[in-house]
């Protein structure tokens, strides 16, 4: 007696079981894989978001910047000595010539001050003026909104060492840290 | 008709399309009276055959009532297309009960023979095993191996009284009307409607009903005579009214069996029994009747008496096997002893002589099986369908990935945009490099606005020197460096300064003159309020030693004896590495 119930049992349920354990079993790890392959792509879009999104906002800054930069370019591609002394030949046409007289100019290659404390390839330039207060004021307005890479490292202002002759003309020593590429 | 294989004979997948095919096209599996046994179902067809007549009548089982059954002959029985012709005819008046199945029960009165057991058995607790000998390989128990096992069928029956010398005995039937109860039972498959059969030996169904209808006076033994027309059953009972034998009696076409006297004698004496009461049971139209005559003549000593069976209005009394092996005694009615409990309760008296046989019944799935394949199928579907959710929600999960935007993304792009962005970084590092190297942190005209702001015009102050430094702080291994601004002015300064001086030599004063430098200049390295810078002022006043009073309107402003005092001013200003005008160090990217 029994003779069916070993063939019921296995084809009524353990293969169809077994069958529907394989497919869901494939379903799942067809699913698993895709799910895999979808995070590593779902990262690389998201990164890929992320980095076109801070492209965009970086691009949105160096467009406002770039005018600027490209003036920079300009200012830097020249040599500095030549680059101050032109401009100083410049400012000195529009100032009076008794109260701006450039007494004496110093290009040194070697690096000092703030070019010393950084990589950044620079020069020092120490020039020596005569002239009044307030036109050397203009005068160095002029020169270091024209030329940003100068950076200021020493002025000293004395008076005229005769005090037998007064003058106003001052004695102006500065020292620039001139910014190169 | 569909034929079935053996299942032996199958291979397991075609086992199971069988059993399948059963489960669809059958109502095996949601009619339980496939698994039934005959006298359990609720429509019965009791036939009698006794030799002289048969008689049938259908038995409604939960209405208890008999009604008249189909004509049916002798020739019915032997016959084979009459069989056909009467189970047709049998299931076309099933039909009008509106049964769902049939039990037909034949009661065999017509032959009746004992087969003894081998002497060698003789425990009774072994009757159980002997009983299911006795059907599967009855020669291995009988003691007459002379009687062909094919043509005859064989039952057990115990001898429960004590001291009968056997355990019991085998009653033969020959199974002439086995391909009867065939026919019927193939109706049925064929026209799917189960009718189950049943053999019974009517003698040991009436020997089982004397516990209903026959008064056994306590302490006396009784000898029950079934009187058939071709053969008389007696069955002899001890004064505990326990069975001690069965003898048959064939009557040899007389009408009542010829040595009836001298077997009654013979036993008496084997068995010991004095005057027994004698049962005279008459279960058949026109037999003998000067039997209970002839036994009280001849054995005037005991007490002799016919044993009437009360049977419905349709059944006639002389065929109450009919009765007693449908309607069980109720619960309460106590048999005078173990043998009648025990023919009933065990069924001694009901057993099928002619069953189907083993290898048909074993080409349908049990009941448990059809069940089991039912259910089986019910898991299934309800497998399949989780499976195919199951599937479904994968693949909606598939569909919802390709879908996705990161799906199909193009990872060169990525590439092309990380490109892109590094670029962009290189060139937005570039600028940041030369924005924070070309900030304003120190200007020469700053610083001379600064003296200028902190000395106006005719303030009783005369500047001699005016000297500005900046140092850059060291600080390895940090990528932006903070720095120090100096101014150092030395002077000379009148009453009136002196307050001055005293004010701006304050943490206050010398913020509020930054601050004010910061807003006019618009130089953010003024700017006191940034918390990562710090100013520091210190002023030394003394007595100008050259000196020398005068009116004011004597005094020049150039003329340092007419100031009453020297001053040495020097203001430190500390930017540190976290200030916004702090250095790179590094060089241009």
């Amino acid at each position: 007696m029994n003779l069916y119930r070993q063939s019921i049992a296995m084809f009524g349920i353990v293969l169809p079981a077994l069958g529907g354990v394989l497919f869901i079993a494939l379903g799942f790890t067809l699913k698993s894989k895709m799910l895999d392959s979808l995070s590593n792509k779902q990262t690389l879009f998201e990164s890929s978001k992320n980095s076109r999104i801070k492209a965009l906002e970086i691009e949105t800054k160096l467009t406002l910047q770039r005018p600027k930069i490209s003036h920079w370019s300009v200012l830097l591609a020249e040599e500095s000595s030549s680059a101050v002394n032109s401009h100083l030949r410049a400012i000195a046409e529009t100032l009076p010539p008794k109260e701006f007289q450039k007494t004496a100019f110093e290009r040194n290659n070697a690096k000092a001050g703030f070019g010393s404390a950084t990589a950044q390839p620079s020069s020092q330039l120490r020039i020596v003026f005569r002239g009044t207060f307030r036109t050397m004021q203009r005068a160095f307005l002029e020169l270091e909104t024209s030329m940003p890479q100068l950076q200021l490292q020493e002025l000293r202002i004395d008076p005229n060492p005769n005090p037998q002759i007064p003058s106003t003309l001052l004695n102006f020593q500065v020292n620039y840290t001139a910014w190169e590429n | 008709m569909v034929t079935f294989q053996h299942p032996a004979s199958l291979n397991a997948f075609e086992r199971y399309q069988q059993a399948s095919w059963m489960l669809l096209h059958s109502t095996r599996a949601t009619n339980p009276a496939w698994y039934q046994a005959a006298l359990d179902l609720d429509v019965q067809l009791h036939i009698r055959v006794d030799g002289l007549c048969v008689s049938s009548f259908f038995y409604e089982r939960r209405k208890e009532a008999w009604t008249i059954g189909p004509a049916i002959t002798e020739a019915d029985l032997r016959d084979t297309p009459k069989m056909e012709a009467c189970a047709a005819e049998v299931l076309k008046q099933v039909r009008t009960f509106k049964a769902s199945s049939l039990g037909v029960i034949l009661h065999l009165a017509d032959e009746f023979t004992t087969a003894e057991l081998k002497p060698t058995f003789d425990n009774p607790a072994a009757l159980l095993d002997l009983r299911e000998t006795a059907v599967r390989k009855p020669t291995n128990i009988l003691d007459d191996s002379s009687i062909p096992p094919e043509q005859n069928s064989w039952r057990v029956l115990p001898y429960p009284a004590q001291g009968s010398g056997v355990i019991g005995t085998t009653i033969t039937i020959t199974r002439k009307y086995a391909p009867f109860l065939t026919v019927f039972r193939n109706a049925g498959e064929s026209s799917n409607f189960p009718i189950i059969t049943h053999a019974l030996s009517a003698p040991l169904v009436a020997i089982m009903g004397l516990a209903q209808s026959a008064q056994f006076a306590p302490g006396k033994s009784s000898v029950a005579i079934l009187q058939y027309p071709w053969l008389s059953v007696l069955a002899f009972f001890n004064e505990h009214a326990d069975l001690l034998l069965i003898r048959t009696l064939q009557h040899r076409h007389l009408r009542q069996a010829p040595n009836l006297r001298q077997a009654l004698t013979t036993t008496y004496a084997s068995l010991e029994l004095i005057d027994p009461d004698l049962f005279i049971l008459p279960l058949s139209l026109d037999l003998d009747p000067g039997l209970h005559r002839y036994l009280s003549d001849t054995f005037p000593l005991s007490r002799v008496a016919i044993v009437i069976y009360s049977t419905p209005e349709v059944v006639p009394d002389w065929c109450p096997e009919l009765v007693i092996a449908a309607t069980p005694p109720p619960m309460d009615d106590l048999a005078p002893s173990l043998t009648f409990s025990t023919f009933r309760s065990e069924n001694w008296a009901l057993q099928d002589f002619l069953p189907a046989a083993t290898e048909v019944v074993e080409v349908y799935p049990t009941r448990a099986e059809m069940l089991l394949l039912r259910g089986l199928k019910l898991a299934r579907m309800t497998l399949y369908t989780l499976t195919v959710l199951m599937l479904a929600w994968v693949v909606f999960g598939i569909v919802d990935i390709f879908c996705s935007d990161a799906w199909t993304f193009d990872p060169n792009q990525a590439n092309v945009i990380k490109g892109r962005l590094r670029n962009l970084t290189h060139e937005h590092q570039k600028s940041e490099h030369w924005d924070n190297l070309l900030a304003d942190r120190s200007k020469a005209w700053t610083s001379m606005e600064l003296l200028s702001r902190l000395f106006p015009e005719h303030c009783g102050v005369l500047v001699r020197n005016f000297a500005h430094t900046v140092r850059p702080e060291s600080a390895p291994g940090q990528t932006k460096i903070g720095f120090m601004k100096e101014w150092r002015i030395t002077g000379l300064a009148r009453d009136e300064a002196v307050d001055r001086l005293n004010t701006l030599n304050t943490q206050e004063g010398i913020a509020a003159l930054f601050g004010e430098i910061a807003r006019l200049t618009a130089n953010p390295a003024f700017n006191p309020a940034v918390r990562t810078r710090s100013i520091a002022i210190n002023v030394r006043t003394q007595e100008n030693s050259g000196f020398k009073p005068l009116p004011v309107s004597e005094t020049f402003d150039t003329d340092e004896s007419t100031y009453p005092f020297n001053f040495d001013l020097t203001i430190t200003q500390r930017f540190e590495a976290a200030d916004p005008l702090a250095l790179n160090v590094n060089k241009s990217p």
